[in-house]
């Protein structure tokens, strides 16, 4: 676990570092038109791939997606939308509470040269694979990678009080914040659990950045129970995201798989101390 | 008008991509290029915030200013940090020009960059490479010369195959176009032409003067230009499956007869005039296959003629060096070359006349 000299250190290095020149792989997460909603409202989510919070949306697509769920007050039910269409999906939210939406996508395939590849590792803090790599004789050649996205959005109707912020959706690799940001103040600390396979995942770099200022990152890795404690420090949009990676199973042509959690909130305070509600873009 | 322009192109995608497979994670860019005889032209279509936000963030801004017209001071610079087009692997400086169509409804703002220069005259390959999006795009490249244009996916910032500027095979010079043919006409005697070959090594095994094998040789020649002519321009048409059996059937006459008769006598003058008539039907039908240029056509024509008729020669000349020179006066130069010779001859035309006849 990281001090907070120490991460604030890492977010000056990332900063210097990583803003002007794109990144070798990139970011996938889930962005609603809205966090907080009126019970009876609809939300559309867009799917945005992008570095540094800023992405592009991609339409939904049959071929690509596994998974669209919205698990609420209700129970679980599956995120409509229109085929081709951005957003990709727009769905109802009938009860107060927190909404837990999920999307995880089939396979993707990318192919790098080594030292690009190299270079993406150590971008993720992948350090357990560029450690192989760095021992074992590695084929030569392009270096191809299978990956897949697990994102997460919550949501909330109603007031924001309430349980259901930590509901599993039983994705591959899944985040889950053990506390309700709604009921959160900017300052605090948020605890998140990274879990793969429904396992505790420790070792693992996981990332938040805020809209407002993305190139200030919070990094910390996950302890032997897959926990982090991450420090929030503004209000505003947040990405959590972590990154795991396998060797990929064989016959399926690619030399590694990696997945891809997300997860998006926002943090606005505790309802008796936000603000009057700014218009959205 | 905005809906058509991004959601159309979005559906009509999808048809393309096999469901299940490994698909890219496909975004709503799309580029096109136009090739034309001089100039290019890309167009960009992207969603017009996300591009702005992207712009904004390369340059360490605050988010969230709109793309609109005059706003964005110096994009064109800005944008080609991570555009490239390349002529020949050479980078070039486009012209930019850009179009914001406003939001509609549910559809998101767009704008569409218009990337414009001349091409030279020489040019050979394009390449392309796009960086402000992280998702797959399309890219679809027009060209004069093909009616559907083609379409392929690129992630950001990846490079494009060379694209292909050269257009259709170039119009040849006459000159070209004759020496080609030329070519063919020989190779389909030698080494293709064996059936050619051995009628015309059966006529050079009767005449040990040059006279009779003058005569012979101008008799075919004349016979087989005359029917590869009319063969070309359709006046005469005999199906293959008629032809090259009687070609066979003409190549075991000639040898037959050298068996039975020692001079050329004027009937077989007549005979080889004949079958230099079916000949001429078979070089026409490879010729057809050959195809010939529109432009050239009757240059293409004798030059193929000529090839033919040099290719003979050539047999001529090898087989007169070969045995004529040393042997054609010796008094068992019949009996030791001219029969076994034809013999052989003989049965490949007969074995070949009953293979050509059964169907």
């Amino acid at each position: 676990m990281f001090t907070t000299s120490s991460r604030f250190v890492i977010a000056l290095a990332a900063s210097s570092l990583l803003v002007t020149c794109p990144l070798l792989a990139h970011d996938f997460w889930l962005e609603p038109s809205a966090f907080r909603l009126e019970p009876g409202a609809a939300v559309e989510l867009r799917l945005r791939v992008g570095e540094h919070f800023v992405g592009d949306a991609l339409p939904r697509h049959p071929a690509m997606l596994a998974q669209f769920i919205a698990a609420g007050p209700g129970g679980m039910r599956p995120v409509p939308g229109q085929d081709g269409k951005d957003p990709a999906g727009v769905f109802k939210v009938e009860q107060p509470g927190l909404v837990v939406v999920g999307y995880r996508s089939r396979h993707s395939f990318v192919e790098q040269k080594p030292d690009k590849f190299d270079a993406y590792l150590v971008e993720e803090g992948l350090d357990r694979i560029a450690a192989v790599r760095a021992t074992q004789k590695q084929p030569t050649g392009l270096v191809r990678e299978l990956f897949s996205r697990c994102a997460k959005a919550l949501l909330v109707a109603g007031p924001g009080a309430g349980s259901g912020h930590d509901r599993i959706l039983g994705f591959t690799l899944e985040l889950v914040p053990e506390k309700n940001p709604y009921m959160m103040r900017a300052g605090s600390a948020l605890p998140v659990r990274l879990l793969y396979e429904g396992q505790p995942l420790a070792g693992t770099l996981i990332v938040a950045m805020n809209r407002a200022d993305p190139s200030i990152k919070v990094r910390a890795r996950s302890g032997v129970d897959g926990r982090v404690s991450l420090g929030l420090s503004r209000d505003g949009t947040w990405l959590i995201k972590a990154v795991h990676m396998i060797p990929a199973a064989s016959g399926s042509g690619a030399h590694w798989e990696s997945l891809w959690a997300s997860l998006t909130f926002e943090l606005a305070g505790p309802p008796a101390m936000r603000p009057a509600k700014k218009p959205r873009r | 008008m905005i809906r058509r322009r991004l959601l159309l192109p979005v559906l009509a995608l999808l048809a393309l991509t096999p469901v299940g497979g490994v698909a890219h994670e496909m975004g709503s860019t799309r580029v096109a290029i136009w090739i034309s005889a001089d100039r290019y032209r890309v167009e960009i279509v992207t969603d017009a915030q996300a591009l702005a936000d992207k712009l904004a963030a390369a340059s360490r801004e605050a988010p969230g200013a709109a793309l609109g017209a005059p706003e964005v001071r110096g994009f064109a610079e800005r944008l080609r940090e991570r555009v490239t087009l390349a002529i020949d692997g050479i980078p070039v400086d486009p012209d930019v020009s850009y179009v914001v169509s406003p939001a509609a409804h549910d559809i998101a703002s767009v704008v569409t960059i218009q990337l414009t220069g001349p091409l030279p005259a020489r040019a050979r390959t394009l390449e392309w490479t796009f960086g402000w999006t992280y998702a797959a795009y399309s890219l679809t490249v027009h060209r004069p010369d093909q009616a559907q244009p083609i379409v392929s996916w690129l992630n950001g910032g990846e490079s494009s195959a060379p694209i292909d500027l050269t257009g259709p095979a170039p119009v040849r010079s006459r000159f070209q176009v004759a020496a080609r043919y030329l070519r063919l006409g020989f190779a389909h005697i030698v080494p293709y032409g064996l059936d050619h070959v051995l009628f015309v090594l059966g006529i050079f095994l009767l005449a040990r003067q040059l006279r009779p094998l003058l005569l012979q040789v101008t008799a075919f020649t004349v016979a087989h230009s005359i029917t590869l002519a009319l063969g070309i321009f359709g006046v005469v048409a005999i199906a293959p499956s008629v032809v090259e059996p009687l070609i066979a059937l003409s190549i075991a006459y000639v040898a037959i007869e050298n068996l039975l008769v020692r001079t050329v006598k004027p009937w077989r003058i007549v005979v080889v005039f004949v079958f230099g008539l079916l000949h001429g039907l078979g070089f026409a039908g490879v010729l057809q296959e050959l195809g010939l240029p529109q432009s050239e056509f009757i240059t293409a024509l004798i030059a193929f003629n000529l090839g033919v008729e040099a290719g003979q020669l050539a047999v001529i000349g090898a087989a007169f060096l070969l045995v004529g020179v040393g042997f054609g006066h010796r008094p068992w130069y019949r009996r030791r070359i001219v029969i076994p010779a034809s013999v052989l001859i003989g049965c490949v035309g007969i074995y070949w006349t009953v293979q050509r006849f059964t169907p």
